[in-house]
């Protein structure tokens, strides 16, 4: 088949397959971030110790043939750890992140679709939560449901839809406007039909954006969490009690235990950033 | 102007209510005995029933929020049974420390992140601008107490530049400027964390935009140098929209500081918020929240107010 998109001028009105162009960066992150993936969920196949499996005689053993990022001071295997931490940082910030959206969306479409009072009522409560720091929300509901991965990422996913609620919102105002709204609706189509397979479907592309920034600031919360004591238990291994915890064994001078987990969190954030700021610079 | 603030004020009290009665809600999400909790473990049955009775516990949830409403429209933050002091003297003792804090990492932040915006739009899709793009995107992808505890790590015990943390050195008893300012540079630092990449982001952008409109190449035609264009005209255009940003940054700032406070031990109201969240101080915790909520919501009016004054076109009808 011939290239044809190369050779003819841009045909209007005729939809045809365009070459997606990815930033060199972006593509270096989506590599990272499949990479991270794979690693941590595959792990048992290729690495064959146990995350939990204590050997306190080789406790903090630095980096050898047979743990090689070295080991913890209760003789834990630190790769071990790190990639089955990954599992819950990665699933902690990838499903917070969809709770956000999802509750975020939903506020958001019906908000702005209705428009009048209940827009305003609605927005104002979105005021509220706003003028309470984030994290004063994530202490109080940490401390009150402390514990397990599922909470984390509900009371992460709760604090943080706010933004997403009203960058959804204004996004349908504008696109309520639109003719084939207008043609759905005299065609029949019901308020739910309108919002869920005409407006929102056409403001994807600011939540899947959104969805990315979203992911990596749940994963950085839950490293604060995990820094106030209020995060995934010891232990369970998550990126973020790894890191703190690896601070206090600076004092064991263990050096060795504090790149790993840092560099995993700040390289797959970054990740997810800059796929972020690709996917926005595109809409645009 | 003056109605504007007013109506601005007017419409700040169904925001702080509504902010009350979420905390209020919070707490009662809370497992347990209040009125337990808040005496301690070591308290007597006639403790707890005192407290119980005191601050009406043994009533619906509605009249207790009533009591205590009608209480903070007398500026009575309730008592705080833990730390046996009152929540607004607490507050009172530490919100200084902690504005002090926040002021000087949003000036640091401010005084980075706009110079480092305007060169990065000036010299454009340069090395330069790439390799800072970059840097600001490690800073915003980094945990903040990573980032203080390399400080921590760098300046204070290995080059013994800086006091490790703490408000002042503990042997001079009375209040000791150089002192505090040697105590503020680490923490600011970790704090200016926060906003410095969203906001020198923010100023690249909107420099690259100003610069490209008609009347900055207008400017340049007419044979100003490119400081003068850059500093006279679209800098101004470009910090416009950039106040509104300073106001929402302010919650950002707040919850900043819990941690950074945390990281260097600095007994600001961060520390506070954490250590009454952690033994539920249930009257600490909401006086915080709405003393907090209402710095907010003033930091968003005066960065309206600021708007208008750099603005001429914004009326305030």
């Amino acid at each position: 088949m011939i290239d044809a998109t190369l050779t003819l001028p841009v045909d209007e009105g005729f939809p045809r397959r365009r070459r997606v162009h990815v930033d060199p960066i972006a593509a270096a992150g989506m590599v990272w971030i499949a990479l991270a993936l794979l690693a941590c969920w595959l792990a048992p196949f290729f690495l064959h110790i146990d995350a939990y499996a204590t050997d306190v005689a080789h406790a903090y053993a630095q980096p050898n043939g047979t743990h090689w990022l070295g080991t913890d001071g209760l003789g834990r295997d630190e790769l071990a750890r790190l990639l089955i931490g990954g599992r819950i940082t990665l699933s902690v910030g990838i499903v917070a992140a969809l709770v956000a959206m999802f509750i975020g969306t939903l506020y958001g479409a019906l908000s702005g679709y209705y428009g009048g009072w209940f827009d305003s009522m609605l927005m104002r409560v979105v005021d509220v939560f706003l003028s309470v720091p984030t994290i004063f929300l994530l202490l109080f509901l940490a401390a009150l449901f402390n514990g397990s991965e599922l909470t984390l990422m509900l009371v992460i996913g709760f604090t943080a839809w706010l933004g997403p609620s009203r960058l959804v919102r204004g996004e349908v105002l504008t696109l309520k406007e639109r003719l084939y709204v207008e043609a759905a609706r005299s065609s029949g189509a019901g308020d739910w039909r309108i919002i869920f397979r005409h407006v929102v479907p056409n403001a994807m592309g600011t939540i899947i954006t959104t969805t990315t920034f979203m992911v990596a600031s749940a994963m950085l919360a839950e490293t604060a969490l995990s820094y106030l004591g209020i995060g995934i238990r010891l232990p369970v291994p998550s990126w973020g009690n790894l890191l703190s915890s690896a601070q206090s064994d600076l004092f064991a001078r263990a050096y060795w235990l504090i790149l790993p987990p840092g560099l995993a969190i700040l390289i797959t954030v970054c990740a997810f950033n800059f796929v972020g700021d690709w996917l926005r610079e595109k809409q645009t | 102007m003056f109605q504007f603030i007013l109506k601005r004020l007017l419409l700040a009290i169904p925001t702080l209510l509504g902010v009350t009665i979420l905390t209020f809600i919070l707490l009662h999400l809370a497992p347990g005995n209040l009125a337990q909790t808040l005496a301690g473990e070591n308290a007597t049955p006639a403790q707890v029933a005192r407290i119980t009775h005191e601050l009406g516990l043994d009533r619906p949830v509605y009249e207790q929020y009533g009591i205590w409403l009608s209480k903070l429209a007398h500026g009575d933050l309730g008592f705080s049974y833990r730390r046996q002091a009152s929540v607004l003297s607490l507050i009172g003792e530490r919100i200084g420390r902690t504005l002090l804090l926040m002021g000087s990492a949003l000036a640091l932040s401010i005084v980075i992140a706009v110079p480092l915006g305007v060169y990065q739009a000036f010299r454009r899709n340069t090395l330069f601008d790439r390799a800072a793009s970059a840097l600001v995107f490690i800073a915003w992808s980094m945990p903040t107490f990573w980032f203080g505890t390399i400080l921590i790590a760098l300046f204070a015990v290995q080059l013994r530049w800086s006091p490790v943390g703490g408000l002042q050195t503990i042997d001079t008893a009375s209040f000791d400027w150089p002192s505090r300012l040697a105590h503020l540079i680490l923490p600011a630092a970790t704090l200016a964390l926060v906003s410095l990449a969203g906001w020198s982001r923010y100023i690249r952008g909107s420099m690259v935009e100003q610069l490209q409109e008609d009347y900055a190449r207008t400017a340049r035609a007419k044979g100003l140098p490119a400081t003068a264009v850059l500093f006279r005209h679209t800098l101004r255009n470009a910090l416009i929209p950039f106040i509104t940003l300073l106001g929402g940054t302010i919650p950002a700032l707040f919850g900043g500081a819990v941690i950074t406070e945390q990281i260097f031990a600095y007994p600001g109201m961060g520390q506070l918020f954490w250590q009454s969240a952690t033994d539920r101080d249930y009257f600490t915790l909401l006086g915080m929240t709405v003393i907090t909520a209402l710095l907010v919501i003033l930091g968003n009016l005066l960065a309206d107010v600021l708007y208008g004054v750099v603005d001429p076109r914004v009326r305030y009808d």
